[in-house]
């Protein structure tokens, strides 16, 4: 079955997300569609997969058009969309999921079994698979669940199958049994868009690329005539303005780690942090960054090697410890860990401190207003009465509060995993004002963050992490966006 | 060397069946408490014969007392496998009992009677009655559940305070009475022993357990409760599916409250049923069903309705007070769900 797209145009109000864009695939080809965040990939295979309108452009299959308006049309025109976050149900068996919904039904209404069982055989025998259909979906790991979910399309004879990011919640060994279910998926003649940023993996299993940057299509061809680094290039853009950052001068180390691993999200991670640094932790999604900090602020899986506060070893086995250590956490994620949505602005901008803000049982809650009417002024936030749900304030000055509440602690160390997630332009940059401003001040800050961009803006010197593992460390000239897009993607190696 | 060897194959087989089958545990602990009753009754070799008719008396009164809080439990395995509970079961008994007498009732005032229809047809007509009541009171919960989105918990606690209080003052001047002949329902004695409510609830229990894996809506009980999500997104009627398990809770409910009319003869509005719920959520519990939803059996609430039932009686036999017999029932529920195999996440 042979796909072909062309002039694809999609705006979202004056925002056109994708510009006539054109996309191609034939039976038992795997092609990578590639691109930054927001380069239109989302868009272009949710217009694909029916689950958005197109305002311009044909779809054509087999040379004839076609028009998806729901996601049923699509898969039932052969397009099986394999999202991120499975839809597999853990506790049925492998079969049942295969034909949940669509069960099969002897006399009565009762479930026919040994023909559910049959089937899934059959299709699992096509692809070359030893699976015991019988088996509960919640003992596989990562990668056969993903394959069960694809079993669970051939069985609906999808022809052309749509991977988002299939691998990066798996491990190595799982990755090439993923790899090697492709390749026969290819033999049976299925075409296959593989959307991922690792570009190893793309050069290793793909036939074909497009590669998609600001809505436009950039470039697209036979993946044997380009090399990982051309297409890293493609996908950041040649015309990247360095900006100047401010060099903070920096004293001793004060917070280092050695040997750090937790058996599953990351492996003997080496840092060191010094007084008054911000220093930056970039990667793809599902390279370990926010489990690693998570582990050493006391939240998240139990790790084994030293932290070191001051050359000092310690432990830290709940946030409580970190804060009275002097680490600040501001996580990913706002909504549901950064901000508590039932509690008003001063609430949850002292929430941090008001356990040490009493005066005998009660709340000093002068202090406590004090404390936040100087984090205010500081961070400048556009906010009305102390009073109001946070809810009402935009993302940027949710942040903000979120980093007032941290503040106010007065730590020494602070640790930020996507400091800018869900804010606009105008407050990004004032964000990174401010931890250019903390950093001068003496604090040290950790920039978590998966935009290259971001990373150089911010800090000095930047650790590069791939499946659980620091590769490299850049500092200076090597610090910058077409560097990092090299290790994060695994195209270094 | 040879005894050692069949030894160390047992505790591995042990192990095995201990990590692998979740019921093993279950069935493990409710053997234990069988044994225990074997010590209790005073086994004595001499009198063996009057001793196996005393134990199987012993084991046929456990069942027949136990078997309305078993039918109730079925439900409830299927109302918590989808991630709910029910808290009106105690009260609904009572509400759909009275409407029970008020059809079946023998004496001058029932208003059957007074239409000239008394005996068998009246009582089938009682009895269908309770029954469609009670599929009634469950679809109703089951709309206040999905459509209402109204927490389970909380739906069915309003049900609870509604259903009693409504039957306590609608009943305040009536007193329907049960004729003798609708008593032979649970207390029909085949040979000398009284089977009937033992043979309803097994009946149903293997109904309930045919359903739950042989049936598309069985199977859709536990992907509901498993991940709501992505059974919606597999085409799954999910608010149908949850509407369906509290109606059938609510008929389950109405087989019981037939069941507890006719075993007992008469109803106390007040206290019938109360803590019902109660008894019937520790037996889901012991028998193996995630309050989280998705996992459980049909099987393992027998398990758990009989785990609670033998220790009672074995508390009662070996003269432990009776305040403090709940106490036991506590520590059981608790040390079930320790003992239970838990995953991460």
């Amino acid at each position: 079955m042979n796909l072909n797209m062309t002039g694809i145009s999609k705006s979202f109000g004056a925002n056109l997300v994708l510009d006539k864009v054109s996309f191609s695939l034939k039976s038992g080809e795997i092609t990578a569609l590639l691109g930054e965040n927001g380069a239109g990939k989302s868009t272009l295979m949710n217009i694909l997969g029916g689950v958005l309108p197109s305002d311009e452009g044909r779809i054509e299959i087999d040379g004839k058009p076609v028009v998806f308006t729901n996601p049923r049309e699509s898969l039932d025109a052969g397009i099986a969309f394999i999202h991120q976050e499975l839809n597999l149900i853990n506790d049925l068996a492998i079969y049942e999921n295969l034909f949940i919904g669509r069960e099969l039904k002897g006399k009565w209404g009762i479930l026919d079994k040994s023909a559910m069982i049959e089937k899934t055989k059959e299709v699992f025998e096509r692809m070359g698979l030893s699976l015991n259909p019988e088996a509960m979906v919640r003992t596989l790991d990562a990668s056969y669940k993903q394959i069960v979910e694809i079993s669970r399309a051939m069985l609906m004879d999808a022809r052309i199958v749509i991977m988002d990011e299939p691998t990066t919640s798996l491990t190595e060994t799982e990755i090439k049994r993923v790899f090697s279910f492709m390749r026969s998926l290819k033999k049976a003649g299925v075409g296959i868009i593989f959307i991922s940023h690792k570009l190893n993996e793309v050069m290793e299993i793909c036939d074909s690329y497009t590669v998609l940057r600001d809505g436009h299509m950039i470039s697209s061809g036979s993946i044997s005539s380009v090399t990982s680094d051309d297409l890293a290039k493609m996908m950041v853009g040649h015309d990247v303005i360095e900006e100047k950052r401010s060099v903070h001068k920096h004293g001793d180390v004060i917070f280092s780690a050695s040997g750090v691993s937790d058996e599953s999200h990351f492996k003997d991670i080496s840092f060191s942090v010094r007084k008054g640094e911000v220093v930056g932790f970039t990667g793809l999604l599902g390279d370990g960054r926010s489990e690693l900090f998570l582990s050493i602020f006391g939240a998240g899986s139990k790790h084994t090697g030293t932290v070191e506060l001051d050359g000092k070893a310690v432990t830290i086995n709940s946030p409580w410890e970190a804060i009275d250590h002097g680490i600040g956490y501001v996580p990913r994620n706002r909504k549901e860990n950064g901000i508590v949505k039932d509690l008003d602005i001063l609430e949850n901008g002292s929430l941090v401190t008001m356990k040490k803000r009493r005066k005998g049982l009660f709340l000093d809650q002068k202090r406590i207003e004090e404390d936040f009417q100087k984090e205010k002024r500081d961070l400048s936030i556009k906010m009305g009465d102390d009073s109001e749900p946070i809810t009402s304030l935009s993302g940027g000055n949710q942040q903000k509060v979120v980093l007032a509440k941290w503040l106010s602690a007065g730590p020494r160390i602070l640790i930020l995993d996507n400091p800018t997630q869900g804010v606009d332009v105008g407050a990004k940059e004032e964000i990174y004002t401010i931890i250019s401003s903390l950093a001068d001040s003496g604090v040290s800050v950790i920039v978590l963050s998966s935009e290259a961009h971001e990373i150089v803006r911010t800090s000095s010197r930047c650790y590069v992490m791939y499946h659980g593992k620091i590769l490299t460390e850049l500092e200076g000239d090597e610090l910058n966006e077409h560097e990092i897009m090299r290790w994060a993607t695994g195209a270094a190696i | 060397m040879e005894n050692t060897k069949k030894g160390f194959n047992f505790i591995e087989w042990f192990r095995k069946m201990w990590t692998e089958h979740p019921l093993f545990s279950t069935a493990c602990a409710l053997l234990l408490m069988a044994i225990l009753q074997i010590i209790a009754l005073g086994f004595d070799q001499a009198t063996f014969g009057d001793w196996l008719s005393k134990y199987l008396r012993n084991w046929i009164n456990i069942l027949r007392n136990n078997a309305t809080i078993g039918i109730i439990a079925l439900g409830m395995t299927f109302v918590i496998i989808t991630g709910g509970i029910d808290l009106a079961v105690g009260s609904t008994l009572v509400a759909i009992g009275a409407i029970i007498m008020l059809f079946i009732d023998g004496s001058d005032t029932g208003f059957l009677t007074a239409m000239g229809i008394t005996g068998v047809p009246a009582y089938i007509i009682g009895i269908i009655m309770g029954l469609i009541a009670g599929l009634i009171l469950g679809e109703f919960t089951g709309v206040l559940v999905t459509v209402g989105r109204i927490p389970p918990f909380i739906a069915t606690l309003g049900m609870m305070k509604i259903c009693r209080s409504v039957t306590q003052q609608c009943m305040q001047t009536i007193n329907p009475s049960v004729p003798m002949p609708f008593t032979k329902i649970a207390n029909l004695a085949i040979g000398r022993q009284m089977f009937m409510p033992i043979i309803y609830w097994l009946v149903i229990a293997f109904i309930m357990y045919w359903v739950s894996k042989h049936t598309a809506f069985g199977r859709h009980v536990f992907a509901v409760g498993s991940n709501e999500r992505a059974s919606k997104l597999s085409g799954i009627n999910v608010n149908r599916v949850k509407r369906m398990v509290y109606a059938i809770m609510g008929l389950l409910v109405g087989v019981a409250s037939v069941l507890q009319v006719s075993r007992i003869g008469a109803m106390d509005y007040a206290n019938a049923g109360s803590g019902y719920e109660m008894d019937a959520i520790a037996a889901v519990i012991v028998g193996g069903t995630s309050m989280a939803g998705g996992r459980g059996s049909i099987g393992g609430t027998v398990l758990g309705v009989l785990i609670i039932a033998v220790m009672n009686n074995l508390l009662n036999l070996i003269g432990v007070p009776p305040f403090l017999r709940e106490a036991f029932k506590g520590v059981i529920v608790i040390g079930a769900v320790l003992l239970q195999k838990k995953e991460k996440n």
